[in-house]
């Protein structure tokens, strides 16, 4: 018998620990085939709370023990289908319900997209549902079991195989029991007592300390998470990676100590005009001369077609929303507010002895820099140059309204009816 | 895994015996009564369905009747050549039958001929591509590298090309099939060795092929439109029909008292594996296919999946999606509906009605040619072309008269090569496969 | 057999097998446990490692570089906004794919080889993952805020664009982490038990307590087992299509956008195929040197690399087929952009890149068919090293060529990288190294309860007529 040779000094010596209650009986079986064969004569004999232990899975071992087929798969399947919804559910609610969002007039709800999670989701929950499921009905884990106390049972993960009869099972008897066992070829029999020593019998106290600190250590996050969800601190928050969100600069209008104001604008100091800023023509810049609106054009302007081209389009790009192409006030803008029931009149820049025929070429010049009534001025849009040629432009359309025949070059009156 | 071996029962009946005549004489019964049906139906002008050749139904019919047929022992020379290749063990015990699904491949080819021949005779309202108008009206379009005399899709190159696939499928199919009933009589262990070292160049031979068959039959009815994955697809739902159509071969020969003792749950379970796998792998990459389609938008792409998304084609593709893959896929995922035969059978009568379907859906959308007018000149336009509303599904009687007609073919094609043993006697792996226990 | 039977002859015969039997599992244990209990590690051992610590070093300090500097560092630009760190990411992920097929696909497909290497190549695919998801990461330019792409209630009242191939890839590899890391586990559980009573049978109480705990208290009990099985095959069954949809998910991320050479719908099957050439390749890079290092000879057998050979040859050709199929296809839709992304590919600026893919990925398996090579582990490992060589120029051709080259000729541009992006690289080939040689010194490498139950002895004893 060499293959028995490690164990021999367990056949001969006493049962570790004899003393506490007996919880159950282990056999020792030679091969996986004997373990079989054993297995289904304690099946047979009406036991209930056996095992069968060994280093792999035993094949048929199930169908000798007589072991149900697990509810695992239907577990799985729960987990799936709850994966699989939560799935749904997730992507519907925070897409298209909670935050639709608009990525180039796509629709926020679009299933083909949304697969690819719906089906990581139900794998997800499903291996979840397998491996905690497993644990879960294997009772496990349970770090200390009463048959660990047999040195025999610490070699079941290496090359034994054992069966167990616990003592709670209703027909267990020690010697019917044991006797069984043998029958069915065990080469050993041995008795596994509970621990009667008190010391030993409880779970050592350093390891709940232990548990107790650690559970409490973990909870602090949680705690900070709580404190910080709850508090009206102005600080701003932890930037471990400040990036630039802090730069030693000053922003508009704030306080700051330097300056006897207590500001941290600086404005002009007096006296001085920037670089580029004068603008002391009044004519060019203002529309102004000699303390009246000026009723010719700035001096260093060359009045040319050049110049009405552009006008005409500075006109149509700024005022023709308004004022419309012609100048009638008929522009797209009074068109929609009109549609929608409300009333926009836009001055009609061409109407006979209007308001904007009469003004002189300074004060045109002057409404289209800083507005009149509702409009808004244009100085900041357009510069003072092309102000100029939308003048131009505005008093060649007035003229084209209301011109004559003879206005038209001789040459070219044949051409029109 | 069991490593138990198992020998042949004494008592097994193993010979084909009349099995194989009788299966000939009804399939060609129910082909020609199909097809005599089909041909008075068009004739007759019921099959019509608005297209302004007659015959274009029945040809459009014939080659989603064709592909099924096709596709039944496409599915099982791929699970032969693999079976030796892994030098896997459970298919042994049916390897005969599904080697006798495989031995149709002839007169498939043969029966394709039904389409072929008119391509190369002139007709032109099958395939667009044939069409003289087709030339014309994509002067300036990205098909003409396509087109011409000898083209990529002119008529002649596609029968020749034809013509190779007929005798590669029909070569291999014999090979694989002949040597095994070899081993029968001479019991040599080498020809087993012989059979594993051909199916390398074999698996890659059939990889080819099959991949060029759905480009060429299948793809090209819709000639603009193009996806790489296609051939993949094709293959993946071709395997669920097949191995649905091996369970029920297989049970139809153990009904008649044969293979009894030999064949039993593990086996039928594993075909079921197969189809279940079959149906998960043919929905990735129809998904991908369609989801790539899809989100790049791109119209010379996703015009074939518009015509099958909006309009009347709709609600095929919805009948599919639940049918080919929903139902099918949560059943089968459990193990009764395996093992226990009815519920197998059911789902592989059912899996092989939507196998159909699923060509019909990928074909027959292109029945209807669009037609413009371009400087006063008719053009024909090309499948798939207008409002998808305007495309019908405009199911005819002859599109399933045609089929079964085809069916009937393929089942007669089937018996003629079910003859001399059903079960592979001297095998090495016979008593492996025997033993068979699925975990 | 009842304890009368084992008197006379049947009873020494049947004391023969049975010793046999409990002697071949105990040699099992003993081959593979020796590594975790030599007092000392193995002089090799030690200088791989050295090596790996110091590879990883260079990667640490690039990542620091990077995070300090900014994305800035790399050779990324404009043009090629994808480049060596997309390349690494689905480079690694797809070497990760080899152990998933090892232990979920081939246990599907019985095929019983696989117990002797499923335990390191599921080590193998946790590694590859982490080394994967570093890249993403860091791409996004500020990693601290990689926790917005996790759907939870924030103060910017925003959430996930799920729309986005790359929030795909988010959940699509986090759930392929979670399940590879349960999976190795759930399988490690057993074994770790018998480390728990080897270190306990020689009195190593800190290391019986360590295995005790990580073991959960495992008996090897059948009811036990029993559910153990059954989770093993759904957890299996789950990981098949799982390892088809991560690598799927991660072609998503180029063939949803419109980029020529980009877009193509075979992607999906085309990158699972090459996930699984390329994985293969670095099982065996890892395997052949341990192998021989550590005299695992006879649990990892001749016949295992040999199979393993013949599963690249067959990635290989499929991988071959697609670059076929995208070929012919590209020709035939007569897409101009189709057309030009193709040709541009074998004849643009990175034709080096393009013609080193091919060469590694369809010639060089083709020496595979030979049964000579494929039982010289000298040539394998060399071979292995091209093909991951190979795989990697795969990933840089189907990014760099078609960014580098996209509609807009005015960008068009080359990429060059720079030594932060080697450095990095270099970090992760030493951290993947470093991970896989402490697990091979602290953790049972080989799956000793499945190869104990794959061996013929498992069936030792008994009646035999069971059936």
């Amino acid at each position: 018998m060499a293959n028995h040779d490690e164990h021999n000094d367990h056949d001969d010596a006493p049962t570790s620990y004899p003393d506490g209650e007996l919880y159950g009986v282990l056999a020792e079986y030679d091969t996986p085939g004997e373990l079989l064969d054993a297995a289904r004569k304690v099946r047979d004999a009406g036991y209930t709370e056996f095992d069968c232990y060994s280093p792999f899975p035993v094949h048929g071992i199930d169908e000798a023990m007589g072991i149900k087929r697990t509810i695992l798969p239907l577990i799985v399947f729960g987990g799936g289908a709850t994966g699989l919804l939560g799935g749904i559910f997730l992507q519907w609610w925070m897409n298209a319900y909670n935050w639709p969002w608009n990525i180039a007039g796509k629709p926020s709800w679009s299933i083909p997209a949304n697969v690819p999670i719906m089906f990581e989701g139900t794998i997800l929950f499903s291996v979840f549902a397998s491996f905690f499921g497993m644990w879960i009905l294997n009772k496990l884990p349970q770090v200390w079991h009463p048959f660990f106390r047999s040195d025999r049972f610490a070699k079941v993960t290496d090359d034994t195989f054992i069966l167990g009869i616990e003592a709670k099972d209703k027909r267990f008897d020690h010697v019917a029991t044991t006797k069984l066992l043998k029958d069915a070829g065990a080469i050993a029999v041995e008795d596994v007592h509970l621990e009667s020593d008190p010391a030993r019998k409880n779970m050592p106290k350093w390891i709940t300390a232990f548990i107790v600190a650690s559970t409490a250590f973990a909870l602090i996050p949680f705690a900070i998470a709580a404190k910080a969800r709850n508090s009206h601190s102005n600080a701003p928050h932890i930037h471990i990676f400040p990036d630039m969100d802090f730069q030693p600069k000053y922003k508009s209008d704030t306080a700051m100590d330097l300056f006897p104001d207590g500001r941290s604008n600086r404005g002009e100091i007096t006296g001085t005009i920037a670089r580029g800023s004068l603008n002391a023509d009044d004519t060019f810049y203002r529309g102004i001369e000699n303390g009246g609106w000026t009723t010719g054009f700035p001096k260093q302007l060359e009045l040319n077609d050049a110049m009405v081209k552009r006008g005409q389009n500075r006109f149509n790009i700024y005022c023709s929303a308004c004022h419309g192409y012609d100048g009638q006030g008929h522009g797209t803008v009074p068109q929609r507010v009109a549609a929608t029931g409300g009333a926009f009149l836009p001055a009609n820049l061409v109407a006979a002895g209007g308001s904007a025929v009469q003004m002189p070429n300074g004060q045109v010049f002057n409404t289209i820099s800083n507005g009149f009534n509702t409009m808004m001025g244009y100085a900041n849009q357009i510069p003072h140059a092309d102000r100029w040629a939308i003048v131009l432009y505005v008093r060649a359309l007035q003229r084209s309204q209301h011109a004559t025949i003879e206005d038209v070059p001789p040459e070219q009156r044949g051409s029109i009816r | 895994m069991s490593t138990l071996q198992k020998t042949l029962h004494p008592d097994e009946k193993i010979k084909a015996g009349k099995i194989g005549q009788a299966m000939t004489k009804a399939g060609l019964g129910i082909a020609v009564v199909f097809l005599a049906v089909s041909i008075v139906l068009t004739l007759s002008g019921t099959a019509n369905s608005g297209h302004d050749s007659k015959w274009a139904r029945f040809f459009h019919a014939y080659v989603i009747g064709w592909s099924y047929i096709f596709t039944l022992s496409l599915g099982m020379l791929w699970i032969i050549i693999l079976h030796y290749l892994v030098r896997g063990r459970w298919l042994t015990a049916v390897r005969r039958i599904a080697e006798a699904m495989t031995g149709a491949f002839p007169i498939i080819f043969i029966a394709g001929l039904g389409f072929i021949v008119p391509l190369l005779a002139g007709y032109k309202d099958l395939y667009y591509w044939a069409h003289p108008d087709a030339y014309n009206a994509e002067l300036n379009h990205h098909l003409l590298h396509k087109l011409g005399e000898f083209g990529w899709l002119s008529p002649k190159f596609f029968a020749l090309r034809y013509v190779i696939y007929g005798i590669g499928f029909s070569a291999m199919a014999a090979y694989f099939a002949n040597k095994s009933r070899e081993q029968d009589e001479s019991g040599d262990p080498k020809i087993s060795e012989t059979l594993r070292i051909a199916s390398g160049p074999a698996m890659i031979l059939f990889a080819v092929l099959t991949c060029m068959v759905a480009f060429d039959i299948l793809m090209s009815i819709a000639p603009k439109w193009f996806s790489t994955i296609y051939g993949v697809a094709f293959w993946g739902s071709g395997c669920i029909g097949s191995f649905a159509a091996l369970a029920l071969l297989v049970l139809g020969i153990q009904r008649s008292g044969r293979l009894t003792h030999s064949i039993n749950a593990e086996h039928y379970h594993d075909i079921g594996k197969w189809m279940f796998a079959f149906t998960f792998f043919w929905a990735y990459t129809a998904f991908s296919q369609f989801m790539l389609q899809w989100y790049g938008n791109m119209p010379e792409e996703t015009h074939w999946y518009k015509y099958r998304m909006f309009g009347e084609w709709q609600w095929v593709s919805i009948a599919i999606l639940v049918g080919y893959f929903a139902f099918p896929f949560v059943f089968l995922m459990s193990r009764w509906t395996k093992r226990i035969v009815p519920a197998l059978v059911f789902f592989a009568v059912w899996q092989l009605v939507f196998h159909w379907l699923d060509l019909y859906w990928q074909i027959m959308p292109s029945f209807d040619w669009g037609v413009v007018y371009h400087e006063g000149a008719r053009i024909v336009a090309g499948p798939l072309t207008g409002s998808p509303d305007l495309h019908h599904v405009g199911f005819s009687p002859v599109d399933v008269t045609v089929w079964l007609g085809l069916v009937g073919l393929w089942v007669a094609g089937v018996g003629m090569s079910l003859k001399g043993n059903l079960i592979p006697v001297k095998d090495p792996t016979l008593p492996l496969s025997l033993a068979h226990e699925v975990q | 057999m009842s304890a009368a039977t084992m008197e006379g002859d049947g009873a020494a015969e049947h004391h023969e097998e049975a010793g046999k039997a409990r002697e071949a599992f105990r040699g099992v244990t003993r081959d593979v446990a020796w590594v975790a209990e030599a007092p000392k590690p193995h002089k090799a051992w030690l200088g791989a490692l050295g090596i790996s610590v110091t590879m990883l070093a260079i990667g640490v300090y690039s990542i620091y570089v990077l995070v300090t500097t900014g994305i800035g560092v790399w050779g990324n630009s404009n043009t090629v906004g994808w480049a060596w760190d997309i390349t690494n990411f689905v480079w690694w992920i797809g070497i990760g794919h080899a152990g998933t097929l090892i232990s979920a696909v081939l246990f599907l497909t019985r095929q019983t080889w696989r117990v002797s290497i499923n335990r390191a190549a599921e080590a193998m695919t946790i590694f590859a993952v982490m080394c994967a998801l570093l890249f993403p990461l860091l791409h996004t330019g500020r990693p601290w805020f990689a926790w917005w792409m996790i759907p939870h209630p924030n103060d910017m009242g925003m959430w996930p664009q799920f729309r986005s191939p790359l929030m795909w890839d988010v959940f699509a590899v986090s759930t392929y982490a979670t399940t590879s890391i349960l999976f190795w586990y759930m399988g490690l559980v057993p074994d770790l038990a018998t480390f728990r009573d080897r270190f306990a049978a020689k009195g190593d109480k800190l290391k019986a307590i360590i295995y005790g705990t990580l073991s959960l208290g495992w008996r090897g009990s059948a009811r036990q087992w029993h559910r153990y099985e059954r989770a093993y095959l759904i957890l299996a069954g789950l990981a098949t299509p799982l390892v088809f949809s991560v690598h799927s998910v991660v072609s998503f991320d180029f063939a949803t956008s419109q980029l020529p050479g980009w877009h193509t719908t075979i992607f999906p099957p085309y990158f699972v195929a090459g996930a699984i050439f390329s994985g293969f390749a670095m099982v065996l890079t890892l395997m052949l040197p341990l192998r021989h290092l550590f005299n695992l000879q006879h649990i990892i057998k001749e016949s295992h690399i040999e199979a393993m050979c013949k599963i690249m040859l067959a990635t290989g050709m499929m991988v071959g087929l697609a670059y076929g199929t995208e070929l012919f296809i590209a020709w035939y839709s007569g897409n101009l952009y189709e057309k030009f992304a193709f040709a541009n590919r074998a004849f643009g600026p990175f034709w080096w890149a393009y013609f080193a893919m091919v060469s590694c990925n369809v010639l060089v398996p083709q020496a595979f068919w030979s049964k000579k090579i494929r039982q010289s582990p000298v040539i394998i490992f060399v071979l292995c090293i091209f093909i991951n060589i190979g795989m990697w120029f795969e990933r840089f051709v189907i990014i760099a060529t078609s960014l580098a080259r996209s509609f807009l000729p005015a960008n068009w541009s080359y990429y060059t990288p720079t030594r932060f992006d080697v450095g990095l690289f270099v970090g992760t080939l030493g951290l993947f190294f470093t991970l896989f040689l402490l697990f091979f010194r602290y953790v049972p490498v080989i799956a000793m309860s499945e190869v104990k139950g794959a061996m013929p002895e498992a069936h030792a004893g008994g009646k035999k007529d069971k059936h």
